[in-house]
């Protein structure tokens, strides 16, 4: 949609234009249609206010300006994640590395939410496809999410919640078969 | 004591803090009795007294071969108190003598003089006697007053006033190295009478003033058929010293007199007599033993001259006398199925009761009923050390199994499931045989549980409405049956008198007993559960290996441990002496597993030996080996079984006997789980154990005992291989050593002869950061020697035993369980003992939640888990997992049995005892209504806004 204040200088315009053959007049009867009651010939008594056109008048001049807003918005948009990410590190950092309820929150929220925006990623490539660098944009914004979970999976290596250490797997190990048998004692 | 390092503050801190954090169970007040029991034993009884000084009296006094004085309520067999003495021959109980609230005692042969109040069991007086070994003791008496106790000892005789010990005098005896001086004697006149005799010569009788110890007379007496007086000789009627001749058959009355009489071939005579008080002379009447079954009651006429047969007691096996006042009574026990038989003089009475065991002692008690006549009361000791009390009609008024105060080895068996449990078991059992009938037999099988579980509803609201001490859950083998979490075992003891006891767990009641007749004294047993209750059709079942230490020769007791009936299966003949036996997890097809007995030949004989199970020893033999260690040859041996059941030496390791002896050999115990094959580490690696079943512990002591070069020396050895897997040698070190071998450890104590202290030293095994193999475990193949670890701690006690405690699937942490000569029983978490302590705090160690090294150990009163229920005398404790993981049973024997159970990692598999259930489901109901009333008000709400 364009600018409300575009469309009011539009309709002031078109006014001027009309209001060449007199200075002004006042129309103060009500049932003088001057000829546009065709579509309000049942409702006439409706008085348009002052400076009302119902004529849309295509509008050209602001195309440039308008086509820039688009862009800055989708690049608003594509790195929204990239700049979450400082923010993500001071939080990090404040909450440490103990396990407790309040970091674990932050880590499945720091977590959870670049999965999320992956997951909807073709409702983010609609938003961006009135611009040009749609792909650059959308590669920025799935690069964005990707160090965001980079870093949760980060948060959660340093706080120790990935099983990469061979301890995390101890609990799995069967215990060996016995190929022998043996019994004995002291002579009784 | 102070540590010899000096520990920064904040580890003193930590430590402090640690352990405060780690162990703050014990038992609160209400719990006390709950799923602890204790019953306290004596032993098998040398003396008994009954307390005949007042009427109304109801103690009973016995000293036990465990060299315990003990007072018994006689109308119920209870304890009313116990002395507990020194246990060897240190604290032996010489003699027992009674006299009116005095119980006089000679401890340790002829080391102590002691005189007890029998009131209150308090110790009135206590004199130190002279060397010498001790003969006999006597009261002495003097106008109708007992003042004095005489004792005689092999070259000395001592008067000792009965009020304060002292003594009065003393004196050498003459020629008391020719003459054995074996009796003392008083008749209440001024002297004191010894009797000495040497051996096929003659007799010597001397005669003490009572007031100075001088000799009045002394006399010597030819008597070359004596050889000692000792129940050969009595003193009867006033003064008149009657011997048996065992040669001639003639009864020497001094002058001497024959008699006709018959007696056993190869039978010594006994005399028996009696002195109802030490002022008085004795009864003129007396027993004659002829045979171990004849018996013959004599007079001596007023004359003094002539002896008159009053009657013929055969058969009779034991004969006693009793005295109430001025009334007499012989009690006499004939086989005549066991009958008690009671004679007073001339007029008799009868009354019998049965016993399936012979009985070796006879104690009588007379007494005078309200009405002037004579009541009795008996006390019988059997020779299974059942002490049994006998009212007068020959009702038994409580039986005490004092067996139990000598347990030798025990196993825990599980209870077997109930008709209705077993149903459902054998469900999942049973091949299934077509949709359509499991489902029927599914769901009759849950009829019958709702069936069950309804009637027991109806008891319990049944039972409800009586009064509440009038509900008996009195436990009998019939109603026996598993609880839900397996906390309720049959507890198997064998004892050293040959009497097998089943006794229920929970409640100490013992459910089954055995004897065992013809089983030595010192016989050893050894108790293998061939069969568990688990398979259900089949009962359990339980083999009592008894080998006859002389012979050698050793015979299979095969039992049903639920119900004690000895089993129908017969066991194998074993002509040849046993050495050792060897349980295998090969069960035949009725699921009872295999024990193999190997004689001296190295033979082997399985038990069962049916077809089937000898074509798997076939196929297994490769894979089945025994070690045998002979500790007086220093000797460790392995074999291999052979496919035809013989066996071949496949190593030996010998340990000079001149340098050290073999003292103690343990394995892993086999029903021990291990959770966690390794240890986390605190930068997250492993370091995985070395869990080597086959790993053994031989401990060994030097013969040297001079404390500078003493040791005490740990061998780790495979058995399979008898590879010596690492020793460790405690240099200035000394025995007794208890240790405890398990998972990957050895934990042992021992004293430090250099320090003089105790110490505990642990050896931890560990394979590295990586596993050989994970999948298998074959001593054959194991290149690399396991790491390992060795740190030793102060203990401040000694220790009488040792034990780890063992959950069902070993993820609980372990405790040791050590008892202390105190009698109480400590619960050591294993985490104290633990080689990688620090020295230094780490950020890993204190990741790995190690606590940091200090020497000593410390004993908390709080980590006792007996409370004030001690164990006199701990001997062994034994563990057993139940059905809940952080549960432990745990059973401490010794003098008394003490059964608990502990919880290492405390009970987090368990709603605690004071769990709030209304709170909960009250909170849980509030919500649900609450939930549901908003809905609804919500759904109103909508409604109306739709209408605005």
């Amino acid at each position: 949609m364009a600018p409300p204040g575009g469309q009011g200088g539009g309709a002031v315009s078109t006014r001027g234009a009309g209001a060449r053959r007199m200075k002004w007049a006042l129309e103060l009867s009500l049932g003088n249609a001057r000829g546009r009651g065709d579509r309000q010939s049942n409702q006439g008594d409706v008085m348009y206010p002052i400076g009302y056109s119902d004529k849309s008048v295509p509008d050209t001049s602001i195309q440039e300006t308008d086509k820039n807003l688009v862009e800055k918005r989708c690049w608003d948009v594509a790195l929204g994640p990239l700049k979450q990410i400082p923010m993500n590190l001071f939080i990090m950092y404040m909450s440490g590395n103990t396990i407790s309820i309040f970091p674990i929150m932050m880590v499945c929220m720091m977590a959870w939410r670049p999965i999320q925006a992956l997951m909807s990623m073709s409702a983010t490539f609609k938003l961006l496809e009135n611009s040009n660098q749609q792909w650059l944009q959308g590669l920025a914004y799935s690069v964005g999410n990707l160090l965001g979970s980079a870093l949760a999976i980060y948060k959660c290596q340093s706080m120790g919640l990935l099983p990469t250490h061979s301890s995390d797997w101890l609990a799995f190990i069967e215990p060996p078969q016995r190929m022998e048998i043996m019994g004995g004692g002291m002579v009784l | 004591m102070k540590p010899p390092a000096k520990m920064s503050k904040p580890t003193s801190l930590f430590v402090i803090f640690f352990s405060l954090f780690v162990m703050s169970e014990a038992v609160f007040e209400d719990q006390v009795g709950k799923f602890d029991w204790r019953q306290q034993y004596v032993g098998k009884t040398l003396f008994a007294h009954f307390d005949s000084h007042s009427q109304s009296s109801k103690k009973l006094f016995l000293a036990t071969d465990k060299n315990i004085f003990a007072s018994f309520n006689s109308r119920t067999g209870e304890l009313f108190w116990r002395h507990v003495d020194k246990a060897g021959p240190e604290g032996t109980i010489d003699i027992l003598l009674l006299h009116g609230q005095d119980a006089l005692m000679v401890v340790g042969g002829g080391r102590l003089l002691r005189s007890w109040d029998t009131n209150m069991g308090g110790l009135n007086w206590e004199a130190v006697l002279d060397t010498g070994s001790f003969q006999a003791a006597c009261f002495v008496a003097m106008q109708d007053t007992v003042k004095h106790v005489a004792v005689l000892k092999k070259a000395a005789i001592s008067l000792h006033y009965l009020t304060n010990g002292h003594q009065k005098w003393v004196e050498n005896l003459p020629d008391s190295d020719t003459v054995q001086y074996q009796a003392v004697y008083s008749g209440g006149e001024e002297e004191v009478y010894v009797l000495g005799v040497v051996p096929n010569s003659h007799l010597t009788i001397i005669a003490y003033s009572l007031e100075d110890g001088e000799i009045i007379k002394q006399r010597s007496v030819e008597a070359p058929w004596l050889s000692s007086v000792e129940s050969s000789c009595v003193v009867v009627g006033h003064g008149v010293l009657m011997c048996v001749d065992t040669a001639t058959l003639a009864l020497y009355a001094l002058p001497i007199q024959s008699l006709d009489l018959e007696v056993s071939p190869g039978f010594q005579p006994v005399l028996v007599s009696s002195q109802p008080h030490p002022a008085r002379s004795p009864i003129s009447e007396f027993f004659l033993q002829l045979g171990p079954d004849h018996h013959v009651l004599l007079q001596l006429n007023a004359d003094g001259y002539t002896i008159a047969p009053l009657r013929d007691f055969q058969p009779a096996f034991l004969v006693s006398f009793s005295t109430t006042g001025e009334k007499t009574v012989a009690a006499v026990m004939t086989p005549k199925n066991e009958t008690v038989k009671k004679k007073k003089n001339v007029a008799s009475c009868m009354w019998s009761y049965s016993s399936d065991v012979f009985p070796p002692q006879l104690y009588v008690h007379a007494f005078l009923k309200k009405d002037d006549s004579v009541g009795y009361r008996v006390l019988v000791q059997t020779q299974d050390h059942a002490l049994t009390f006998i009212q007068q009609p020959g009702r038994v008024v409580w039986t005490r199994e004092e067996a139990l105060a000598d347990v030798v080895t025990m196993e825990m068996v599980d209870l077997p499931l109930t008709g209705t449990q077993a149903e459902l078991e054998g469900e999942f059992g049973k091949k299934a045989d077509g949709l359509f009938p499991m489902v029927l037999k599914r769901l009759s099988s849950q009829v019958i549980l709702l069936q069950a579980w309804l009637a027991h509803l109806w008891k319990l609201f049944y039972e409800a409405r009586k009064p509440h001490g009038q509900v008996k859950n009195e436990v009998t083998i019939e109603t026996l049956s598993r609880d839900e979490f397996n906390l309720q075992k049959m507890m198997v003891m064998v004892t050293a008198s040959g009497k097998l006891f089943g006794i229920d767990s929970k409640s100490g009641s013992i459910l089954w007993k055995h004897y065992l007749e013809n089983v030595q004294p010192n016989a050893v047993f050894k108790l293998i559960v061939q069969r568990t209750t688990a398979h259900f059709p089949h009962p359990p079942q339980c083999t009592l290996l008894i080998k006859d230490k002389d012979t050698g020769l050793a015979s299979l007791h095969v039992f049903n441990p639920i119900f004690g009936r000895k089993s129908h299966i017969a066991p194998p003949a074993l002509p040849r002496p046993i050495l050792q036996s060897l349980l295998l997890p090969v069960i035949d097809q009725d699921y009872a597993k295999v024990l193999l007995l190997v004689d001296d030949q190295y033979k082997v004989t399985a038990f069962p030996s049916t077809k089937n199970v000898l074509q798997q020893l076939q196929e297994m033999a490769s894979s089945i080996f025994f070690y045998l260690i002979r500790s007086d040859q220093g000797n460790l041996s392995g074999f291999r079984l052979r496919k035809d059941l013989s066996t071949e030496r496949i190593w030996e390791v010998v340990l000079p006997t001149e340098v050290q002896k073999i003292v103690a050999v343990n394995g892993k115990r086999p029903n021990e789980h291990v959770h966690s094959q390794g240890r986390v580490m605190g930068d997250r690696s492993v370091l995985y154990k070395y869990l080597n079943p086959n790993l053994l512990a031989v401990v060994t002591e030097s013969t040297d005992a001079h404390p500078e070069r003493a040791f005490v020396g740990v061998f780790l050895v495979d058995g399979v291989t008898g590879r010596i897997i690492h020793e460790a040698v405690q240099r200035k070190a000394r025995g007794p050593v208890h240790f405890v071998h398990s998972e990957n450890w050895v934990v042992y104590e021992y004293w430090n002869t250099k320090s003089r202290r105790n110490e505990f030293s642990v050896l931890e095994l560990f394979e590295g950061t990586e596993l050989y193999n994970s999948t298998v475990f074959s001593s054959l193949d194991r290149p690399h020697l396991p790491q390992v670890l060795q740190q030793t701690y102060i203990f401040p006690s000694p220790i009488t035993t040792m034990e780890a405690t063992l959950t069902e699937k070993g993820i609980t942490s372990r405790h040791l369980l050590v008892g202390l000569p105190s009698g109480a029983i400590l619960s050591l978490p294993k985490m104290f003992l633990d080689p990688r302590r620090p020295e230094v705090v780490t950020e890993h160690s204190r990741e790995e939640n190690l606590i940091p090294y200090a020497p000593e150990m410390p004993i908390r009163t709080e980590w006792f888990i007996n409370y004030n229920q001690t164990v006199a005398r701990v001997k062994g404790i034994y563990t057993a997992p139940s059905g809940l993981e952080s549960t432990c049973l745990v059973v401490a024997y010794g003098l008394d049995i003490y059964q608990t159970r502990v919880y290492p990692s405390k009970q987090f598999d368990v709603l605690k005892d004071d769990y709030d259930y209304v709170l909960i489901s009250s909170v849980l109901f509030a919500l649900f209504f609450a939930t549901m009333i908003s809905k609804r008000l919500a759904q109103v709400k909508l409604l109306n806004r739709a209408w605005r």
